[in-house]
């Protein structure tokens, strides 16, 4: 039943998202420019940065490619839930779903469902462009990558989660969001290996999970690393989700609780 | 449930609903607490807002009640011929795939009465269900409401309004709300007794709130002439 009631969410963001189709076109276009930008970066940038990159395979296009795809995962968890609850607060939807007997938490975590979707085609189209462009991934350990991908997404989520119950709370500024969105490209490895940062820089580097996440992504998919080789990187997600998961879930059921105490719930 | 702007009543059905929790003291719908029961109420109740922004406006009435469908955990072709089976009974099913932005008001406050009975609920909750329509469309609301969901269908409604022809009409049993207090209960005849005789609702009203309500004219109904009441067999509707 889990399983009908996601289908039915996605189902419904589905078809919201397609009757405004010249939007979704627009974003998937758009996005191409992206791609083109880094291409002709790594063209300025050349060998210049061998040293750092060679653990990832020595190509910066290649390295930056999958640093912004699998970053997208983290932009959707941080906005997702939040944007979600935001939007159905404004639609005027949200008390008609939540007379139902589904619960809040599933309300707030299925509408979420189809941003993930969405952002999945749109790593598989910049992979499938940076494979045009000349990026390698014969070596890749697909299972690998998908078993990274799988933990990025549930801690990503986690942290989702939180920063939906600072906004169904405070309803604007929240600080999880907020901290993540703004320090998770400098010291996440987006767009440079973190061993350029200063060793103190890179310690801090070490408590975000999207460092793990992109280190273990581009080592699956660029380098071919086995499950074996990817253990530290796995090691280090299960352990962000084991904290983060519960954390998350206790902190959204309180902040469903209180809002429903106070009455704030359909405000925004 | 009679009251002015601000008196309580959208609060009073919210708690009722388990969508704001009580600061003080328990309540029961359907024998379940509110609190502690807040699924099975939410199993057994329907809710009717006039808030039309409730349903997605680009998406159609069926696709609309479809999802709500799914949200009681009704699927596929279970959902599906409940939503069809509704869409006629409020008389939707022509417009049914249409996008919802292009509804009138009556038909917006149709879509809502048929998502409200999706569950083929016990209890109807109703909050101003006709405050946002004109004269007629209220007075075929009003009928709808009496004639098909109460008498033909046996649900309990628990309705709100501050329109007093409204509670006359459709109300077994009325309780004035001022102020977040029930300052007086019981069917209109005996609220009337009350107060002696040639006495009206609005004397009731005035003297237990300090207040006077605005009454409404009664257009005359041609709501039967318009509804196609289906009286098939399998509809689910009944009182189980």
């Amino acid at each position: 039943m889990i399983l009908r009631k996601a289908f039915a969410f996605i189902r419904r963001s589905y078809m919201l998202q397609m009757s405004y189709k010249l939007e979704s076109i627009l974003r998937m276009f758009f996005m191409l420019f992206n791609i083109l930008t880094y291409y002709f970066v790594a063209k300025l940038v050349g060998t210049a940065g061998a040293k750092y990159l060679e653990p990832y395979g020595g190509d910066y296009f290649s390295f930056v490619l999958i640093g912004i795809a699998f970053s997208t995962y983290l932009m959707v968890s941080l906005r997702g839930f939040s944007e979600t609850i935001r939007d159905e607060q404004m639609m005027g939807t949200l008390e008609a779903m939540l007379v139902t007997p589904t619960d809040t938490t599933t309300v707030i975590t299925f509408s979420s469902l189809w941003s993930f979707i969405f952002a999945s085609i749109r790593v598989v189209l910049y992979l499938l462009v940076g494979i045009f462009l000349g990026v390698n991934l014969n070596n890749a350990n697909l299972l690998g990558a998908l078993i990274i991908l799988f933990l990025t997404v549930l801690s990503f989520s986690s942290l989702g989660m939180l920063a939906a119950s600072f906004i169904m709370i405070f309803k604007r500024g929240d600080p999880i969001n907020m901290m993540f969105m703004s320090t998770s490209e400098l010291f996440g490895g987006v767009f440079f290996p973190i061993e350029v940062l200063p060793w103190w820089l890179q310690s801090i580097s070490h408590i975000f999970p999207m460092t793990y996440s992109l280190s273990g992504m581009r080592h699956a998919l660029l380098q071919g690393y086995s499950l074996h080789d990817l253990l530290p990187e796995i090691s280090a997600l299960v352990i962000f989700c084991m904290i983060l998961m519960p954390m998350s879930l206790l902190i959204i059921r309180f902040a469903v609780k209180r809002v429903k105490e106070e009455g704030t719930l359909v405000q925004y | 449930m009679l009251g002015p702007n601000g008196a309580g009543k959208t609060t009073l059905i919210k708690i009722l609903c388990t969508l704001i929790f009580p600061s003080t003291g328990t309540a029961k719908v359907n024998g379940y607490d509110v609190l502690k029961e807040s699924r099975k109420v939410r199993e057994s109740i329907g809710y009717v807002t006039t808030d039309e922004r409730s349903f997605y406006w680009r998406l159609t009435g069926r696709q609309n009640l479809e999802f709500f469908a799914n949200l009681h955990n009704y699927y596929s072709k279970k959902a599906q011929s409940r939503v069809s089976d509704l869409l006629s009974i409020v008389n939707l099913e022509k417009r049914a795939d249409d996008p919802f932005l292009s509804y009138s008001a009556g038909m917006k406050q149709r879509l809502a009465i048929a998502r409200g009975l999706i569950n083929d609920p016990r209890v109807l909750f109703m909050d101003e269900p006709t405050r946002s329509l004109d004269p007629k469309a209220a007075q075929d609301a009003r009928d709808f409401i009496h004639d098909y969901i109460v008498s033909e269908q046996e649900k309990t409604i628990f309705l709100s309004t501050h329109n007093l022809n409204e509670a006359e009409q459709l109300c077994n049993r009325i309780a004035i709300l001022d102020e977040g207090k029930i300052k007086v209960s019981g069917t209109p005849q005996e609220l009337k007794n009350g107060l002696g005789s040639n006495s009206t609702l609005s004397d009731v009203f005035t003297s237990y709130s300090g207040k006077r309500l605005e009454e409404e004219k009664q257009p005359k109904s041609s709501f039967m002439k318009e509804m196609r009441f289906r009286h098939r067999g399998g509809l689910g509707m009944g009182r189980r």
